[in-house]
């Protein structure tokens, strides 16, 4: 009874958002705080679904939801909300929720506040249905209405062209990697038409079981490229990967994500907790049993992910505007994620759980840091952190928030109990799984970036925290707290923070691994595996004493140094931290890669393929439109001869079409 | 009584009579004469049928059609009058003032 009910609920998920969006597109200016109330009763409601779900499937992890239907004849819409979708899809609605409730007073005033509450509404429908999308092509429809969204909302004050121009460039990068994963697609479906000898009446190609069965042929095809033997499947699973770099603003795709700070606060908190950007680690996640097989692109998926966390990381220790410090801070963390799913040709299943773990946990704190600084923007009015300074005194409850946030985020813990951050357990789990990467493959290099990248993450996060909040107020500002329906939120993300990792540490990733391993999907992971020739190690978690201590260590050191030279300020960075050193120019410059890009999008060959190509257009079209202009001239001009004006011609075609009329009806009457 | 084809064939006569009248006359009135013909072979059928089906619709057309014919010819005369008077002349082939 209550099974079915839920399984029938289970479509409201994605719906009402969607409801909402259209009940406040059009009716939202006319009713207070421009609608705000819709979206949060629906997401509400969205919430309270995914949570019983989620509760369901911890009591039995096999009760797994699946519906599907047809759609276009041979391709299905549906539901699966498996452990994996159901931890999604509550964490999504939930942070989503606290961010609307939010936003009611952070919006409030704004012109445009209705529209911005349908965007968001819009935007959260859309990652909601990303996440329970049963086939591989509903999942990429919603990935392209999550990327929109983000344009529109990027871009929502688009009077100002800064705002509109980040908007441009993240829809543009991130569409470089959508190519990718559309073409990943595209190569899958061949592949499996192939294999499966054409659509099947009644199954649905594209659903992910059906695509995990074909694992094993999938890597059994091999092309040629440059030389080297490829199998399929690592083509497709890279393609894939390639997608989520784009949208999980990883190295070399991560250029848009700093940019996106043009749009308000709150939307900088959806994108980077809850919606766009964990969008890209789901996708490996959810088709995680493709890259076990494949453990060349599990490598690249690794080594990008522990490069990023760290390449952000030595961005955002220069970085002087709060949310810029954030915007890295999240590639950076995403990286992690990457890193540890990246290590699934180690520790198998795993890696999903741990990187899932860091991927709710950094929403809860991430949310937390930009509603916070969000908070503090409101109040005071800049968000360069040279002009502020003292803020504690004046937004006592913001900075304690932010102060928690800061410790999650750095991961505070004490190594071998139950007690920390959340952070500090799902980082430290991802850290000591690249341990075990590197002790099982004496690859030492993942390891390396994650430590370092711990190291930078400390030092750049209590920066921000010892330059914002503490010391004297550097320029003429007023502030004052946040009304409670902002600091509310605050303070049960703060709850989140700071708890939920301890609380849930092991049950949760065991109810992850539980995804591929339930009787739905029914996968041996081992046996893929052992497909891409891996060796699985088995669980971390007995390493010796050092292991356990050193990202404690590395952040409690990241902590001194920014106490000594943001909070004491007894050591004085002067020329170091000046254009003058060549090396801080390089990292607040960002590497010079905005001014690459550009120039490699703007010269040499590709300018002027585009520019030759416009040319080709012009004529072709221009040809189009004046050939239907003349075409419309010459016709008339033929035609208007027939107005003769003498009255004998017209009553001969009066007589002809009406004589022409009768045969025909006779004729039509013959037939019928 | 008379068979209905025979009515008909009258009709079919008389309409064939105008319409040759209204193609190769020039002359104006004479054309309007013609369509008086073809207006009045209609008439022919429609008492005809009347008769013949033994209902008084057709007669009830026939004379309205005949109302409107007489109408229009005050009408037509009537611009034929004024065209004759602003153009001197009364051949149609002549005047194009309906042209382009």
């Amino acid at each position: 009874m209550v099974k079915t009910a839920l399984e029938e609920l289970a479509f409201l998920i994605p719906l009402l958002p969607a409801l909402a969006f259209v009940i406040t597109f059009f009716f939202g200016r006319k009713m207070p705080s421009g609608g705000a109330v819709v979206p949060i009763l629906a997401i509400a409601a969205s919430f309270v679904i995914s949570l019983m779900i989620t509760l369901r499937l911890l009591v039995n992890p096999n009760e797994v939801i699946s519906q599907s239907y047809p759609w276009f004849a041979v391709l299905n819409i549906g539901v699966l909300i498996d452990p994996l979708a159901a931890v999604m899809l509550s964490m999504v609605s939930f942070v989503s929720l606290l961010i609307h409730i939010y936003a009611v007073s952070y919006m409030s005033g704004d012109p445009g506040e209705a529209r911005y509450f349908a965007e968001t509404s819009l935007f959260t429908a859309a990652m909601l249905s990303l996440a329970l999308s049963d086939n591989i092509l509903q999942l990429f429809v919603s990935w392209e209405l999550v990327g929109f969204c983000s344009y529109l909302l990027i871009g929502f004050w688009f009077e100002r062209p800064s705002a509109a121009a980040a908007a441009k460039k993240a829809f543009l990068t991130t569409r470089i990697g959508d190519v990718m994963f559309l073409t990943g697609i595209i190569v899958l479906t061949s592949d499996l038409l192939k294999l499966a000898g054409g659509f099947q009446e009644g199954t649905y190609l594209l659903r992910f079981d059906e695509i995990f069965s074909y694992i094993p042929q999938l890597s059994a095809l091999h092309s040629n490229i440059f030389g080297f033997e490829v199998s399929h499947l690592t083509i497709i699973t890279l393609l894939f990967f390639g997608g989520a770099v784009g949208k999980s603003g990883q190295f070399p795709l991560h250029v848009w994500l700093p940019d996106a700070m043009e749009g308000p606060t709150t939307v900088s908190a959806l994108i980077h907790a809850a919606t766009m950007v964990t969008a890209g680690v789901y996708l490996v996640a959810r088709t995680f049993p493709m890259f076990i097989a494949a453990p060349d692109s599990l490598m690249v998926v690794a080594y990008l992910g522990g490069f990023t966390a760290l390449f952000a990381g030595t961005m955002g220790i220069v970085m002087n505007d709060l949310k810029r410090v954030l915007a890295y801070s999240t590639i950076s963390q995403l990286g992690y994620m990457m890193l540890g799913l990246g290590l699934g040709s180690a520790i198998g299943l795993e890696a999903v759980g741990i990187s899932l773990f860091h991927l709710i946990n950094h929403a809860f704190f991430k949310a937390l840091l930009f509603l916070c600084a969000g908070s503090v923007i409101h109040a005071v009015g800049t968000q360069d952190m040279r002009e502020l300074g003292g803020v504690r005194k004046v937004m006592p409850v913001t900075a304690a928030t932010m102060a928690i946030a800061a410790l999650a985020l750095a991961g505070f813990g004490i190594p071998g109990t139950s007690i920390g951050t959340s952070g500090f357990f799902s980082k430290d789990a991802i850290i000591e799984a690249a341990y075990l990467f590197g002790e099982n493959s004496n690859n030492w290099i993942p390891y390396v970036f994650s430590i370092a990248a711990a190291l930078l993450t400390s030092i750049y996060i209590f920066r921000l925290i010892f330059m914002t909040f503490t010391g004297k107020p550097r320029s003429d500002y007023h502030g004052h707290e946040s009304p409670a329906i902002m600091t509310i939120p605050l303070a049960i993300l703060a709850i989140f923070s700071l708890l939920f990792g301890g609380l849930t540490k092991t049950g949760f990733m065991d109810f992850l691994e539980e995804t591929f391993a339930n009787s739905f999907v029914n996968l041996d992971i081992g046996s893929l595996a052992a497909l891409g020739r891996n060796e699985l190690v088995g669980a971390a978690g007995n390493e010796s004493l050092f292991v356990q201590w050193l990202p404690m260590i590395v952040a409690i050191a990241g902590l001194a140094v920014a106490f000594v030279i943001y909070y004491l300020r007894i050591i004085k960075l002067g020329p170091l931290a000046s254009m003058k050193n060549p090396v801080y120019r390089l990292l607040y410059k960002r590497y010079y890669q905005h001014e690459i890009y550009t120039e490699f999008f703007s010269l040499g060959i590709i300018y002027g393929i585009i520019a030759l190509l416009s040319q080709v257009l012009d004529v072709i079209i221009d040809s189009i439109v004046e050939g239907i202009g003349i075409l419309t001239v010459g016709v008339s001009e033929e035609l208007r001869r027939v107005q003769t004006g003498v009255v004998q011609t017209y009553a001969i075609v009066v007589i002809a079409g009406v004589s022409l009329l009768i045969i025909l009806v006779k004729l039509i009457m013959e037939v019928l | 009584m008379i068979p209905l084809i025979f009515y008909l064939g009258l009709a079919a006569l008389l309409f064939s009579i105008g319409l040759y009248g209204v193609m190769t006359h020039k002359n104006g009135i004479r054309m309007i004469m013609c369509i008086e013909l073809m207006l009045n072979s209609a008439n022919l059928n429609l008492v005809a049928f009347s008769s013949y089906t033994n209902t008084l619709n057709g007669q009830v057309f026939a004379v309205f059609s005949i109302a409107l014919a007489a109408a229009e010819a005050a009408v037509g005369f009537a611009i034929l009058m004024a065209i004759y008077r602003m153009h001197d002349k009364i051949n149609l082939n002549e005047l194009k003032i309906l042209r382009w």
